[in-house]
Parts: structure tokens; C-alpha cells; sequence
């Protein structure tokens, strides 16, 4: 079965990329739809299964390396982890293709796209049920490829090129840090399986080595390393750029890889690496400071920004902040659970804003939208839920993880843990206002658009909102329903079993009552004071910001750090690869190489046709000369 | 013996002579004149050393009839007087010394060759000159000993004679010719039909 | 010098040998000079073979010359032959100008 879970999207994935002109447009969409949702059910009943039955198993699929010391399978590894992984991918890719079918039905490449969306899937559950590193890279880098293929769909276009060649280069920083750290991984413990590798984590605790002239902690350096890989994939603080321009890709790609999928596998990666990092607390806290940092970074960028989609993408930056100082504090469960409901929710958000986009004809400013609650009457109720669930009102799901992340950061009871208490809930107060603003600017108020008039703006298809009516239900009941699997005091223990380690348990105490209370009242005070600055007195706004011109415009400019990586690293690795390319490719390795041979071939043989003559005394005259030849070698001997 | 020396080195001079003129020679007619005349300088040294039919038989045969051949074909072809263009020539200028060098190095090489020769016991440098005619003695074995290379170089001249008319042969277009198969296998059908003539009408004749 | 032994025959031999085989390719008129310097070829090995003929009182080297002779005629005959049709084809006998196997 679980073998099912994993090929059936692969199938899906080439037959719909190679045979679409053999069997169909029609057909390509239902195969991969129908594919990835049968891979949905299957993950639904393992992870019944793992609820249930506490059910684990490590499948062989292929051998793979077997050089020496160094062992390495492809296997499927079911265990808590992986199973709750399964479930938030396999479901989530099941309804954006569903989803796709609806919002793609204009692109004459349907079979590609559907093509691309299962083979992502495929890479990412094959990272996800690894039983060793080296897997995991794999579908590390499965998903970064897929990543790129997906934003750059429409590759007619120069900016989604560039936005796709922008994801891949970050993210290949980022893998950079993490192939250093699994060659750590193989250099310390000389296997790179999961199971042989925690087990002697305990064995290397004060093990130092000498990294670049420093003498680092060999475990804290490895938690670094990898760390580097997930702040990469997960769009964490210094290598963020590429995910707000990653939104060149379609909807439906927003919502698969950067809200529920690919940027979670840094989470993943850093829970499923509990074992090494509960070992480290200095990488622990370094975790905490990037994952907070990122958190309000993104949520004050996406409180000026105008591109629907953009926003919601800045949210997701903000999400995957929370759930990286979740972990840093220790609490993995916490993270996990967070990293389940916001899945569902952003997913919706995405999704939804898809169905705006597609009902404004493609237009994704939200200056040029307003007042159409009343025209897109499910979509709206549905951004509703989505944006209660986000800013984690009282009772949704948003609310249970993402309070539990601030609750826990506080019962740290260090500096660290105070500090990065008080940035959560002043983040969540930023994500309730600039979600607020994006539901209050694109459906109430006046209707801004100029191209199209109001009457011709109309619903989405079904075949769009009923996987937005899915999520929607996930968004609201995943939280109340799994809050004690996931972070409950004693069940959770025996739910996460294994699978992820804590050096020492949660503490189980509770804050101060002021303390819980404090969040949710924030973001309820926060809508109408939204409601006020937004719809009511909007005139407000403009004075507001001219006031504050320069700090409006640094958040604008996302902290100016395209501007400041252009600055350092772009423009130079250009120079330099352009020189590679130009004098060191073409120059010297071509012209002692293809052409340079090619071209010596060319004058041998002009010079080897001239024997070729025609006249015949001239061919009696070459065998004189070496009758001649003969002679004189035979008279000598 | 010295009359012998004499007259070899004076066949053989003109001999000598008269070959490299009929590669040098400027106008084609007079190289074939030239090896004419090599041809009979040759016969006359082997009538001088004894072979006297076989000298006979080379002035009919090459000077009869091959060197007539070449006149024949060397006049029937027109060739225009060449410029000479030896050592001025365009084309592979460096060809010739070369060339000339080469050949040199191969004459000596033969020359080598010859000179370690080691005879055999029998061989004297003399003449022997026996009681029958050298005709009579070439009779005595030809038609005996070797009388299949006979008859073959017989064969090897007819096919020669009649590859030499398939090879120019030319088919003359519009000539009549009599072809007696088809005039033998002609039949009644083919060339005699009855025709029922209209007054003032005339018949119709299929050519 | 004055003693004419075998060997002043073969040289001689050897000698219009070369010419033949010199007047090959060093000739820039026309085809029929190289047919010529053939026959100087087989002219030449028909000296080499009377004197050996002769020297050796054997006379089978005399019926062999017969019939190199033999060969020779027929074989003049075939390349003029091929000489007249090729000149009736291509119009032209001179060396320069042949060069239809040119590669």
C-alpha cells in the first residue's frame, strides 16, 4: 500500500508528461487527479493506522549504495512524522489538482502542468518517507527542480523565468549548507541512516572539530549546516528573496509548494533531525532568533504590499517563522501541528485568492479590487474562514497551534524564550492586520477596478470551490480535533513515539492566565480597528503614510535586500560567471576540444584530398615511391 | 670479341637514346618514330648475340605491326604540338626533380641488386654457338614442350582482336541493316494481309 | 669494359626499364606516351630475358620472350582501343586535362 502511495503520483507524472498527445487532454487531468487522490485516501488510512494501531514500518524499495561503510537504501519509512507529512501532502496536491483543472482550463499546456504538479508531489513524498539523508536530499532536490519548473510555467514570460532561475539559485545556497552538513553527517558517524545516526549522537556530544580556522562543536556545527539547507527551502530571513517572487508562477503552484509542501520540508528536516539538534543548544537558539526574525520581517513587508498573492505569500513566511522558533524552543510537536492547520488554511487563502484572481481576469492588485462581496459570495465566506483560521482567532485551528507556539516560547523561561514570546504576539498582531486589510480591500469598500465593469465579475466554477470547501472545513476543525494528538500533555508522547526526540519532556505547566489571554484578545481588537483604518476612513491612510515616508518605503522595498544582495553578491558572480563562460568555456576548453579537434579533422582531410588527384601519373608516381621505399628497406636489412 | 663490344655499345646507345627521346620528345608522332627505332636497335643486338628469330619476329610484330597501331591512332587522334612545359610547369613543379631523383635511386637500387647477384656454375661469359639455327631450336620445343602456352597466347590474341571491336564499336543511328533472324522468323501474319480497296482511296501502310 | 659479359645485358635492361617507367609520369603530353613507355617496359624484359637465354644455353627464356611479345601486341591494341572511345567521350587525350577519378 504504501508502495502505491508513492508511484501512483509518479505514474501520474509521466504519463501525463510524456503521452499527453497519445491519450488526451481530458484524460491527463482525470489520471492525475484521480491518482493523487486515491494516494490521499491511502495516506488517510496509514495515518488512521499510526493513530490507532501505533503502526510503523520501514519498506525496502531498492537497494541503492553499498560502497563500504556507506549503506544506503530507497526505502519508505511510515512513522509519525512521515505519516502526518503524508497526509498534509498528499491531501493538499490531491485538491490543487482538482483545483487546477478549473483554473487551468484556458492554458492550452493543461497536461504539462498536472504532469509537473504529480511529479512534485512524487519528490516530495519521497523526502518525506526517507530513512536517510541522502533520500531526503534527493527529494530535496526533486522538489527545488519541480519548484522551478512550476514557477517558470509560463515560460514566454522573462519574469517568471527569472523569478524560477531566482528559486533555484537561493535554494542551491541553501543546499549548499546542507550537503556540507551530510557530509558532516558521514565524516562523524560514517553511516548517513537515520536510525545509526541518532543512535550515536549521544556518543559526539563534546566532539570538536575545525571548521574554516575555527574550532566549532562538531554537533552544533552539523545542526548549523542543516539548518542553512531548511532556512533555504523554508525561506527563513537572509535566504527569503525568492519566495514572494516565486508568485509568478500560477495559483494553484502558490498554493501546492509555498504554502503547504515544499517550505515545510525545512521543518520537517529540522523535526525529523530532533535527535541532533536537542543535543545543541546554541544551534537551537539560532534557529529561534531566524525564525522569529523572519516572522516579523515578513509580517511588517506584508502590511504595505499590493499584490494579492504577494501578501499571502509574506504570511506564509511569517508561518514558517513561528514554526521554526516552535522548534527552536524545543517544542517539535508544537511546530508540527502548526505546520498541519496552517496547511490547510493557507492552502485555502491561496486557493481562494485564486478564484479573486480568476474572477478580476487575471488581475492580482488589490488597489484594483473592492466591494465584491456580494458578487463572490462563497469565495468571500471562505477567505473569511481562512483569514480567522490565520490570525488564529478563538476556536479555529490557527488558533490552538499558533498560540500553543507563544505559550511554549514563554514557559522557556530564558531571555531567549521571553523575547521570543513578545515577537510572536506582536506578529500576530501584524498577521491579523494585514490579513484583515487584504479580505477589507479586495471585497468591501468601492469597487476600484477600471477595466472590467462589476456586473461581469461571477463566481468561480465548482471544480474550484469544492476543494476550497474542503479546506475550509480542514481550516476550521483540524484544530479543535487534533489538538490533543498533536501537543497533548501525555498522548501526545505516545503519539510522536519515536519519531521525534526530546531531550527532556515539554514542561506542563501552564502561563499566567493575563498571558493566554493576551493574544486572542489582540487579534479580536484587531478587525475593527482594521475595519476603521481600511474601509471606514480610508482617507486616514495617505497621511499615515506620507508622514512616515522613508520607514513606508523600506517596508515596501522589503527591507531593501534584493537591492542589497544585487549589491554584494549578484552583479560580481554575473561578472565572473560571464568570464567563466566566455574565455575559460569558449575560449580554452572548446578550442582544445570539440572545435579544435573538429577543425584539425577539417585540415587533415582538405590536405588528404589533394592526393586524391585525378591524374593517374600522379597516382604511378606515389606507388613508384614506395616500391622504392620497399626496395631500399629490403636491400638495407 | 671486340667487334662484339663495339657493336653492343653502339645498339645500345641508340638504344638508350632513342627511349628517353620518346618521353621527351615534343611532338607525339615523332616519339612513335622513336620507338620505332628503339624497337629496331633492340632486334639488331639480338640477331648480333644469336637470337635471330626472336629479333626477326620483333621487327614484324612491334615494329610491323604495334608501332603501325600507334601511328595509326596517334594520327587518327589529331594531338596538337604540345608546348614543353618540363620544368616550367604549373602544376607540381617540384614533381620532377623529385621524380627523376626517385627513379635514379631505383636504377642504382637494381643496379646493387644485380651486382651480388651469384651465378650459376654454367654460366660463362660465352657465347656458345651451336650446330642448329636458332629458329630451328625454338621450333624444337615450342610446339612440344609448350604447346598449351601456345595455343593460349592464340586464345589471348583473339580475344584481345575481339575485345578491341566490342570496345569501339558504335551503333550508327538511322542505318539500315539486314537482320536475317527477322527475316527468317518472319510469318505469314506479319507480312501479308488483305486489304479491300475503295476505288480512289488507296491503302494504308504501316511503316 | 671490352669483355661484354651478362652483366652489360641486364644493365642495359635495367636502364630501358627505367626510362619506361620514368616516361610513366613524367610526361606531360598525352596518354599514348605513357603506352609507349609499356612497351619500352616489356622491351626491357625481353632483353633481360634473351641474355639469360642466351648466356645460360637454356632457350625456354627465347619462348618466353615470344611470348611476352604476344602479350604485349594484344595488350597495345586493347589500350588504344580504350584510348580511341575514350577520346571519342571526352574529347581530349592530354594528361592535364584528365582528371575524371579526382576525389
Amino acid at each position: 500500500m504504501e508502495y502505491f502511495i508513492l508511484f501512483l503520483p509518479l505514474t501520474a507524472a509521466i504519463l501525463s508528461g510524456f503521452f499527453s498527445k497519445l491519450i488526451g487532454e481530458k484524460f491527463c487531468n482525470y489520471i492525475t487527479c484521480l491518482f493523487t487522490t486515491i494516494s490521499a485516501i491511502l495516506s488517510i488510512i496509514i495515518f488512521y493506522n499510526v493513530i490507532i494501531n501505533g503502526y510503523e514500518n520501514n519498506l525496502l524499495i531498492a537497494k541503492w549504495i553499498n560502497s563500504g561503510s556507506l549503506q544506503v537504501n530507497w526505502s519508505i519509512k511510515i512513522d509519525t512524522l512521515s505519516a502526518v507529512m503524508l497526509v498534509v501532502v498528499n491531501s493538499i496536491s490531491s485538491l490543487v489538482h482538482i483545483y487546477s483543472i478549473g483554473y487551468m482550463s484556458h492554458d492550452p499546456h493543461k497536461p504539462r502542468f498536472m504532469a509537473y504538479l504529480s511529479l512534485f508531489t512524487f519528490a516530495m513524498l519521497t523526502l518525506v518517507t526517507s530513512d536517510n539523508f541522502l533520500q531526503l536530499f534527493f527529494g530535496w532536490e526533486g522538489v527545488g527542480l519541480c519548484s522551478y519548473f512550476l514557477i517558470g510555467f509560463w515560460f514566454k514570460k522573462n519574469s517568471a523565468n527569472s523569478a524560477a532561475i531566482k528559486a533555484f539559485l537561493v535554494n542551491r545556497v541553501g543546499d549548499f549548507g546542507f550537503a556540507l552538513g551530510i557530509f558532516l553527517i558521514f565524516y562523524l558517524f560514517g553511516t548517513v541512516n537515520y536510525d545509526e545516526v541518532f543512535q550515536k549522537i549521544s556518543l559526539f556530544i563534546n566532539d570538536e572539530l575545525n571548521f574554516l580556522g575555527i574550532k566549532v562543536n562538531s554537533i552544533d556545527l552539523i545542526c548549523i549546516l542543516l539548518f542553512i539547507g531548511a532556512m533555504g527551502k523554508s525561506a527563513q530571513f537572509f535566504l527569503h528573496t525568492w519566495l514572494p517572487d516565486a508568485m509568478e508562477g500560477p495559483t494553484p503552484v502558490s498554493a501546492l509548494i509555498h504554502a503547504a509542501t515544499m517550505v515545510t520540508a525545512g521543518v520537517f528536516l529540522v523535526v525529523r533531525c530532533s535527535p541532533i539538534y536537542e543535543y545543541s543548544e546554541f544551534a537551537l537558539s539560532i534557529v529561534t532568533i531566524i525564525g522569529m526574525t523572519t516572522a516579523i520581517f515578513a509580517g511588517s513587508v506584508a502590511l504595505v504590499q499590493d499584490d494579492i498573492k504577494k501578501i499571502i505569500a509574506y504570511s506564509t513566511c511569517s508561518q514558517l517563522g513561528y514554526m521554526f522558533f516552535a522548534t527552536g524552543v524545543g517544542a517539535y510537536n508544537v511546530a508540527m501541528f502548526h505546520l498541519f492547520t496552517h496547511a490547510f488554511f493557507k492552502a485555502l487563502l491561496f486557493l481562494g485568492a485564486g478564484s479573486v484572481i480568476h474572477a478580476f481576469h487575471e488581475e492580482q492588485n488589490i488597489n484594483n479590487m473592492g466591494g465584491v462581496k456580494d458578487k463572490l459570495p462563497v469565495t468571500y465566506a471562505l477567505m473569511l474562514i481562512g483569514t480567522l483560521a490565520l490570525t488564529g482567532f478563538p476556536l479555529l485551528s490557527g488558533f490552538f497551534s499558533k498560540d500553543a507556539i507563544i505559550e511554549f516560547a514563554y514557559l522557556k523561561n530564558s531571555l531567549l524564550g521571553y523575547y521570543a514570546a513578545s515577537i510572536g504576539i506582536f506578529t500576530a498582531l501584524l498577521t491579523s492586520i494585514y490579513s484583515w486589510r487584504l479580505i477589507f480591500k479586495t471585497f468591501h469598500g468601492d469597487y476600484n477596478n477600471h477595466s472590467i465593469k462589476i456586473e461581469k465579475i461571477h463566481e468561480s466554477p465548482m471544480v474550484m470551490t469544492i476543494p476550497l470547501i474542503i479546506l475550509a472545513i480542514g481550516s476550521i476543525f483540524a484544530g479543535y480535533f487534533f489538538k490533543d494528538l498533536f501537543i497533548g500533555f501525555e498522548k501526545s508522547y505516545q503519539f510522536w513515539n519515536s519519531s521525534i526526540f526530546f531531550l527532556e519532556p515539554l514542561s506542563i505547566e501552564h502561563p499566567p492566565k493575563w498571558f493566554i489571554f493576551l493574544t486572542p484578545t489582540l487579534v479580536t481588537v484587531s478587525i475593527p480597528i482594521a475595519y476603521y483604518f481600511f474601509v471606514k476612513r480610508k482617507d486616514l491612510l495617505p497621511v499615515i503614510v506620507d508622514n512616515n515616508r522613508p520607514f513606508y518605503n523600506f517596508l515596501k522595498n522589503k527591507w531593501y535586500f534584493d537591492e542589497i544582495y544585487e549589491f554584494l553578491f549578484v552583479k560580481s558572480l554575473k561578472k565572473i560567471g560571464l568570464y567563466f563562460w566566455k574565455k575559460i568555456d569558449g575560449l580554452v576548453i572548446d578550442r582544445f576540444g570539440p572545435d579544435g579537434i573538429s577543425s584539425i579533422i577539417k585540415i587533415l582531410s582538405n590536405k588528404a584530398v589533394k592526393f586524391q588527384s585525378g591524374y593517374i601519373y600522379q597516382y604511378a608516381f606515389i606507388m613508384l615511391v614506395g616500391f622504392s621505399a620497399l626496395l631500399t628497406y629490403l636491400i638495407i636489412k | 670479341m671486340i667487334a662484339h663490344a663495339f657493336f653492343f655499345y653502339f645498339f645500345s646507345f641508340i638504344a638508350v637514346v632513342s627511349a628517353i627521346m620518346v618521353t621527351v620528345s615534343k611532338n607525339t608522332v615523332h616519339s612513335v618514330f622513336f620507338l620505332i627505332l628503339d624497337f629496331i636497335s633492340i632486334s639488331s643486338l639480338f640477331i648480333m648475340i644469336g637470337a635471330e628469330f626472336l629479333g626477326m619476329i620483333m621487327l614484324i610484330v612491334y615494329v610491323g605491326a604495334v608501332a603501325v597501331l600507334f601511328l595509326f591512332v596517334v594520327m587518327m587522334l589529331n594531338v596538337a604540338k604540345q608546348k614543353n612545359t618540363w620544368f616550367k610547369s604549373s602544376t607540381n613543379s617540384a614533381h620532377i626533380p623529385i621524380g627523376l631523383l626517385v627513379s635514379i635511386i631505383i636504377f642504382f637500387e637494381v643496379i646493387i641488386v644485380i651486382g651480388g647477384w651469384k651465378y650459376k656454375p654454367e654460366l660463362s661469359n660465352k657465347i656458345v654457338v651451336s650446330d642448329i639455327t636458332n629458329t630451328h631450336s625454338i621450333g624444337n620445343v615450342l610446339y612440344t614442350d609448350y604447346i598449351h602456352l601456345f595455343q593460349l597466347s592464340g586464345m589471348v590474341l583473339l580475344v584481345a582482336m575481339i575485345g578491341a571491336i566490342v570496345l569501339t564499336f558504335r551503333k550508327r543511328e538511322g542505318i539500315r541493316r539486314q537482320s536475317y533472324f527477322k527475316q527468317l522468323s518472319r510469318e505469314r501474319n506479319d507480312g501479308v494481309s488483305l486489304v479491300n480497296v475503295k476505288s480512289h482511296q488507296g491503302v494504308k501502310i504501316d511503316d | 669494359m671490352i669483355e661484354i659479359g651478362i652483366g652489360h645485358y641486364l644493365t642495359l635492361g635495367a636502364i630501358i626499364f627505367l626510362i619506361g617507367i620514368v616516361g610513366i609520369f613524367l610526361n606531360r603530353k598525352n596518354v599514348i606516351v605513357i603506352l609507349m613507355s609499356i612497351e619500352l617496359i616489356l622491351l626491357a624484359v625481353n632483353i633481360n630475358l634473351v641474355s639469360f637465354s642466351i648466356y645460360m644455353n637454356d632457350i625456354s627464356g627465347q619462348i618466353f620472350t615470344l611470348f611476352i611479345l604476344t602479350v604485349a601486341a594484344a595488350e597495345a591494341a586493347i589500350g588504344l582501343a580504350i584510348i580511341v572511345v575514350f577520346y571519342r567521350n571526352s574529347g581530349t587525350i592530354r594528361v592535364e586535362e584528365i582528371e575524371k577519378l579526382k576525389g
